[in-house]
């Protein structure tokens, strides 16, 4: 490989919707799970106070409660295999709310069981990169230098930013990202390899606002979605099944939310679609269903939003047009649309490079691979930009790069001749502190 | 090649005409003998050629087997990278010939190149490099964040903790750069040679640069496609305009008497295009074809607004010499000539313009003052010649005589004949403009 210097260095992508973890020089991670934790109290097997530990959704609160001695038995369950297993009592917990990390002990038990259990190595003997969102504050990147330094005692590490790896995956340093990820989506411009930071523009509405948006609107039909953990399928005659309730009350609310955005999130992923133009209710009162197959045997018919959801995207005010998603009226004014954030953040750019930027729009994250999106987001941003500009927005045509390509660039980046040079070492570390990192890791 | 091996596969049968060719083919077939190193396939498919893609790897080099001498293995070594200060080893696989690792730095530390930044100590700063507008602090911190970002301003611009646009961070350190190359130089001669003293920086041409840029960025195609809908329809309305305001002008024109106010007039007042549209713009007495001209030249003139001053130039020499003759002009061009006077302005702004058009008029008036003349002269020498007809003997007398009586005659003529002329030079007189340089010529009216 012309350019690369394998050193066997190990890429971590924590996201909101799910980590990727893997070696550098391959083409893909090879560990990929959500990332959250199920977390079961140790208080339930005491049968101590069992309401309290059901109706806090965050298992933070009960600890203050009890004594320190009960916050050591709470048992952390990571990974797909991990979570599907239903438990009783098991919370489910995510560690980063609004895209910044809020709870480190659960980010340690995510790598650690990337590190030990999927990749089963020893972080003593690889460099470290880590994926961090763009606007990641300085006191978090100390934190997690800190955590790796301390508790896995990697040998170097290096924080490289998402927009920036996402810009070398298709081989440029000049970009402007459009990252459309589970939790959020943020657009950054990169100039020469470093994000212009004054000119990162972020919204709240990601893949899992869209699952949302989707089962308030089935349920507002009638339609209930049955977790997989709630029904048992007998067959009463041959290629004949009957739906059997199971009857499992100490399944936590939070568990079962887990479970139904799973199934919608399939129902999004084979079936939406971007429409064309903006989406009325009266152009698609006529539109032609789709059927989808829940796992309970249901078959569900969905016309019209097929098209209104993923439209939510371009328009944020549709939301309020579906019962059950009122909470977010307040926060949906301050949302404009996908174009007008992109036209937005090219503007505070600096004028000398908005005509490259318009010419190289890189597509990236889950929710990128929605069908339609990348035409409609061209369309959309033609009409708007100035003419004198070459408006081009890139997307892979393979949706395993378009959702993994943050860890392919970290894989790219940690396997180069020429970064070798750039690892923040661990005698770095320890001379000159934590805060090092900023002026190593810019 | 590629014919027979998809025969083979589909079991056709070869026939008897393709083994007669591949008898003749194959003394041919030796010179494009498929080199070493790449499989029948490959070459066949890319039509016996071998692959140009990758010049770099000499055909020969392919299947090379390893010489038999060498013992070549692979190890886990550590780096040596000049490029890191600190210790950390880290180790990668390492091509081993024989046991010997090779030695050298390592192959890649050579990309580690950074711009270099003069660097200025405290008294230089005290001394060169003090500003009102920037503090010592700040200017550390400038000088700082472009060695990190190798001289890159848009990410210095991002990163600088204080807000400073862009051009003053330029402008801050170039200055900076400059004062200390001055300070530091030997010799004029080198200094002189250097980048940035050849070309300083320019904050404001920097600034109207990238405000014209961001003007020709900021049209949207949107509103380019309704801009230039709202202009071709605004000319549309402009010529309908037009042309129906040429006709009301025609039909009023022939009607009056008009001067050169009137033709001021007519197109300035506001004629309604509905009323006058259904008048045809054809009908024209002849009669009042010239004045006609002028007025809708200078109609037209002021509806456009915009006109080449030259082009009006001609129009304004034309209407004023169209009463006369094509031999009067000529002589007025001669004239022009002999006073050394281009026939057109060469740079025609509206002073020069004026004063061409002046200068003309008064030649033609001259012309005709002198054609007057003679054409008196004639008539009072002819009544003379009638009157003093017995008197032949004394010429000079007679000349004498004639010649007071001549100029009395005309001194007595002229100032008839200079009442209607008045108008001529007199209005001359009134109209020339402020600005009038030159020095005043002898007109008509001094003698």
């Amino acid at each position: 490989m012309y350019g690369g210097d394998e050193v066997s260095a190990i890429v971590v992508d924590l996201g909101s919707h799910t980590c990727k973890a893997g070696y550098a020089g391959e083409d893909a991670p090879k560990a990929v799970f959500p990332s959250v934790v199920g977390a079961v109290d140790g208080v339930e097997a005491m049968d101590v106070d069992a309401d309290s530990a059901k109706n806090n959704s965050n298992s933070e609160d009960s600890k203050t409660n009890e004594s320190d001695k009960e916050k050591g038995k709470r048992k952390l369950y990571v990974g797909s295999q991990a979570l599907n297993y239903r438990r009783d009592h098991m919370e489910i917990l995510s560690p980063i709310k609004d895209g910044i990390v809020s709870d480190w002990d659960l980010v340690d038990n995510i790598w650690e069981h990337a590190f030990r259990g999927c990749l089963m190595i020893d972080p003593k003997e690889h460099p470290m990169l880590l994926a961090e969102p763009p606007l990641n504050t300085q006191q978090q990147r100390e934190k997690a230098a800190e955590l790796m330094f301390e508790k896995y005692k990697v040998p170097a590490l290096f924080m490289a930013k998402n927009p920036v790896l996402t810009s070398f995956a298709t081989g440029r340093a000049t970009s402007l990202v459009v990252d459309c990820g589970g939790g959020s989506t943020t657009i950054s411009p990169v100039h020469e390899g470093y994000v212009l930071q004054k000119a990162v523009v972020s919204a709240p509405i990601g893949g899992e606002f869209l699952t949302d948006c989707l089962l308030k609107s089935l349920e507002s039909k009638g339609i209930t979605i049955r977790p997989r953990y709630s029904f048992k399928r007998k067959e009463v005659r041959p290629g004949e099944f009957q739906v059997e309730d199971v009857g499992v009350p100490d399944t936590t609310e939070s568990y079962k939310l887990f479970c139904q955005r799973m199934i919608v999130g399939d129902i999004k992923d084979s079936i939406c679609r971007v429409p064309d133009t903006p989406y009325d209710d009266k152009s698609y009162a006529n539109i032609p269903t789709t059927s989808y197959e829940l796992p309970d045997g249901q078959t569900l018919e969905i016309g019209a939003d097929r098209f209104k959801i993923p439209d939510v995207m371009f328009n944020p005010s549709i939301v309020q047009t579906i019962p059950g998603m009122e909470k977010y009226g307040d926060m949906i004014p301050t949302v404009r649309g996908l174009p007008h954030m992109v036209m937005e953040s090219i503007n505070k750019c600096d004028v000398d490079i908005r005509r490259e930027l318009y010419s190289s729009i890189l597509l990236a994250g889950g929710t990128s691979s929605m069908q339609q999106l990348k035409e409609r987001l061209e369309k959309d941003l033609i009409e708007e930009s100035p003419h004198s500009a070459r408006v081009k927005v890139l997307a892979s045509g393979n949706t395993t790069e378009r959702r993994f390509s943050v860890w392919i660039g970290g894989s790219i980046l940690a396997s180069l001749g020429s970064f070798q040079q750039m690892w923040f070492s661990k005698s770095e570390y320890e001379e000159h502190g934590a805060s090092y990192i900023q002026r190593k890791c810019p | 090649m590629g014919g027979t091996d998809a025969k083979d596969i589909l079991g056709l049968r070869k026939t008897p005409l393709s083994l007669s060719h591949e008898k003749r083919a194959r003394p041919q077939k030796e010179s494009h003998r498929k080199p070493d190193g790449i499989s029948r396939e490959v070459y066949a498919l890319t039509g016996g050629v071998a692959p140009p893609l990758m010049p770099s790897i000499d055909v020969t080099h392919l299947k090379r087997p390893p010489p038999p001498h060498e013992k070549v293995a692979w190890q886990w070594l550590p780096i040596n990278s000049s490029a890191r200060k600190d210790d950390l080893q880290l180790y990668h696989w390492v091509r081993v010939v024989n046991g010997v690792p090779p030695t050298g730095d390592y192959s890649f530390a050579k990309y580690n190149k950074s711009v270099d930044i003069l660097k200025y100590t405290d008294d230089e700063y005290e001394n060169l490099l003090t500003d009102p507008v920037w503090t010592k602090e700040e200017t550390d911190q400038l000088f700082q964040l472009c060695e990190r970002f190798d001289l890159r301003f848009t990410v210095i611009a991002d990163r600088f903790p204080l807000s400073r646009t862009l051009e003053e961070l330029k402008d801050r350190y170039y200055s900076v750069t400059r004062a200390l190359l001055r300070a530091r130089a030997q010799s004029p001669a080198d200094l002189a040679n250097h980048p940035l003293m050849k070309e300083p920086y320019d904050m404001t041409r920097d600034r109207e640069r990238k405000r014209a840029l961001s003007m020709v960025l900021s049209q949207s195609r949107h509103r380019e496609k309704k801009d230039a809908e709202i202009l071709a329809e605004a000319k549309r309305i402009t010529e309908m305009r037009l042309a129906a305001r040429r006709a009301a002008d025609l039909d009023v024109s022939g009607n009056e008497n008009i001067g050169l106010d009137k033709a001021d007039g007519g197109p300035g007042c506001s004629v309604s295009p509905s009323s006058n549209s259904q008048l045809p713009a054809t009908a024209v007495a002849p009669s009042t074809l010239t004045m006609a001209d002028y007025a809708s030249t200078l109609a037209s003139l002021r509806m456009l607004h915009v006109y080449l001053r030259t082009y009006g130039l001609e129009q304004m020499v034309q209407a004023a010499s169209s009463a006369v003759g094509l031999r009067t002009i000529k002589r007025v061009e001669q004239t022009l000539q002999d006073l050394g006077v281009n026939l057109k302005p060469k740079v025609p702004t509206k002073t020069v313009c004026d004063e061409h058009l002046e200068l003309r008029k008064e030649i033609l008036t001259l012309l005709n003052l002198q054609k007057q003349l003679q054409y008196k002269e004639s008539e009072g020498s002819s009544h003379r010649e009638g009157a003093y007809a017995a008197m032949p003997d004394t010429p000079k007398d007679r000349v004498f005589a004639s010649e007071p009586f001549s100029f009395g005659g005309i001194s007595a003529e002229r100032p008839i004949k200079k009442e209607p002329k008045r108008k001529g030079p007199g209005r001359q007189a009134d109209t020339p403009s402020p600005a009038h340089k030159r020095p005043r010529k002898l007109k008509a009216s001094d003698l």
